[in-house]
């Protein structure tokens, strides 16, 4: 899933000091699952937000609202016409579902209130962990279920640096070297010959941002010939 | 043929010692060991921006080097460049008539003085033997012709300590295959763990350089402290020698110990040759050599 963080409050209440009605958009998915940007985060900033307004002398009105989806136009659709009543809104989704929610609602202001950080797990409440770069092409069957351009912070194909120190990261010692982790389990599953070969150059021209995929079943829906 | 293939390749003793680019543009500190040592040693390596310190590029550092009289030993980081950049800099350097490379994934960008940096780490250093080695062949790594082939004596690093040891020999070996035609270690100063290492070797076609290194007092501090983050090991009675010593005397017992490592390491054929590392320092490095008896 998608991991976020919130913003710092002083951050997301600058960014919307001009408007007296703010809607505040949750988003029920990821960031609810990594406790950012859920219901009840959306409930709490709410109420930070009133506060602190209330101590400048001001009164505001916020709204809140949180859908299944911000990242899926059949949840988004329904909320365009709520937000014509508001100046301004704040979404508590990654930045996939703030961009989608400000295409689908034009001429409102838009402002973010959590910081996406990467494509992770969740290990226990409250810590989470990345596990991918989304980078285009998966080695992950090549070395052993373990993301070498995800887990080593240099992303390197082929082994491990020279800085690994007793099986820990030149990066940060309290992490184990990818390269080590990986070694170890394709020893054990018998399938070390798999890192005989060079891993060529990684295909960087397929990470060409924005990204798009049509799912084969539907290239002809949307005029798109292989 | 450069100095330093040729004295390997005829099975003598080889000598590299390091430079430190500057952090401006005063090179003449940087230079003041080539006309000292260039008529008694082969080569001398010049860093990428080492430990992710951003410094005067190695590129050009190598170029006056030659100005100088000496010979280079460009080393090119993964970390900085993309690939167009790290082969349009393997072409620029054959130009110049830089041969000998090595060729190096790179101390990460955090652990420097630019931690806001992007790390690039388009290929790593087993990727980039192989792109330099085709370049040697005529093509560049998307298959196109190169107008004028390049010469290259390709160079790799090799932790002989690193353990657990699988996987850098894994690595060790797709370097080879890559085309590294010789290896450079991180100082040793436990000989044991070099003769070892050369003993489990495969016999490969490749030279050996090792690392002998004057240690500072920070890194006595660092170990001490129990900070000690290093691919290699100093053993306690090194660090006992040191201990309690003044800055001048430490570093005169550190230098005396690089001379007598480097001179062990020749006396029992442990390396090919030597990767000397003596912050730049011509009084030292010419002492060093001394107590060698180089």
């Amino acid at each position: 899933m998608i991991i976020a963080e919130r913003k710092p409050f002083s951050e997301i209440f600058e960014s919307v000091q001009p408007y007296d009605k703010i809607l505040l958009v949750g988003c029920g998915t990821c960031v609810a699952v990594c406790l950012a940007g859920g219901e009840k985060e959306v409930g709490l900033l709410a109420s930070q937000l009133k506060l602190a307004a209330g101590l400048r002398h001001r009164r505001i009105e916020v709204g809140e609202i949180t859908v299944e989806r911000q990242c899926d136009r059949e949840f988004l659709e329904p909320l365009c016409d709520f937000v014509a009543d508001y100046d301004a809104i704040v979404s508590m989704a990654c930045g996939a579902g703030v961009q989608f929610l400000a295409q689908l609602c034009h001429f409102k202001p838009i402002f973010p209130a959590v910081n996406t950080t990467f494509i992770g797990v969740n290990n226990a409440m409250g810590h989470y962990t990345e596990r991918c770069r989304a980078c285009h092409q998966c080695y992950l069957g090549l070395t052993g279920g373990i993301c070498p351009v995800t887990m080593c912070p240099k992303g390197l194909l082929n082994g491990p640096c020279g800085g690994m120190l007793n099986g820990k990261c030149e990066v940060d010692p309290q992490k184990d070297c990818a390269w080590i982790k990986i070694y170890q389990r394709l020893e054990l599953e018998g399938r070390l010959d798999n890192l005989t070969e060079i891993v060529p150059l990684h295909p960087h021209a397929r990470c060409t941002s924005p990204g798009t995929v049509i799912h084969p079943a539907y290239k002809r829906r949307y005029g798109v010939h292989e | 043929m450069s100095k330093l293939r040729e004295a390997l390749d005829a099975g003598r003793f080889a000598v590299v010692a390091e430079l430190i680019p500057p952090k401006g543009v005063n090179v003449a500190d940087m230079l003041a060991p080539v006309a000292a040592l260039k008529d008694k040693i082969e080569s001398f390596g010049l860093p990428d921006n080492k430990q992710a310190e951003m410094r005067l590029s190695a590129l050009a550092a190598s170029r006056l080097v030659q100005e100088a009289g000496g010979e280079p030993l460009l080393h090119l980081s993964c970390r900085d460049r993309n690939r167009l950049a790290l082969q349009s800099d393997l072409l620029g350097a054959a130009a110049l008539g830089i041969e000998n490379l090595l060729l190096v994934s790179g101390d990460y960008v955090t652990l420097g003085d630019h931690p806001d940096a992007k790390p690039v780490y388009d290929a790593d250093s087993a990727q980039l033997l192989q792109v330099a080695r085709r370049m040697m062949d005529g093509r560049d790594s998307a298959g196109q012709a190169l107008h004028g082939n390049p010469t290259f004596y390709l160079g790799a690093v090799v932790v002989p300590e690193a353990e657990p040891p699988g996987p850098q020999f894994l690595k060790f070996k797709k370097k080879v295959t890559a085309g590294a035609q010789f290896f450079v270690t991180p100082p040793v100063f436990d000989l044991e763990k070099l003769r070892i290492f050369q003993r489990d070797m495969p016999a490969y076609p490749i030279k050996l350089l090792a690392g002998v290194k004057v240690l500072t007092p920070a890194e006595a501090a660092q170990a001490e402290s129990g900070q000690w983050r290093q691919v290699y090991r100093v053993p306690p009675e090194i660090w006992e020698r040191l201990q309690g010593k003044g800055e001048e005397d430490f570093f005169r017992a550190a230098v005396d110990l690089a001379g007598r490592l480097l001179r062990q390491i020749k006396e029992e054929n442990l390396a090919d040759g030597v990767y000397l590392m003596a912050l730049g320092r011509t009084d030292w490095l010419t002492d060093i050599l001394k107590i060698a008896g180089i």
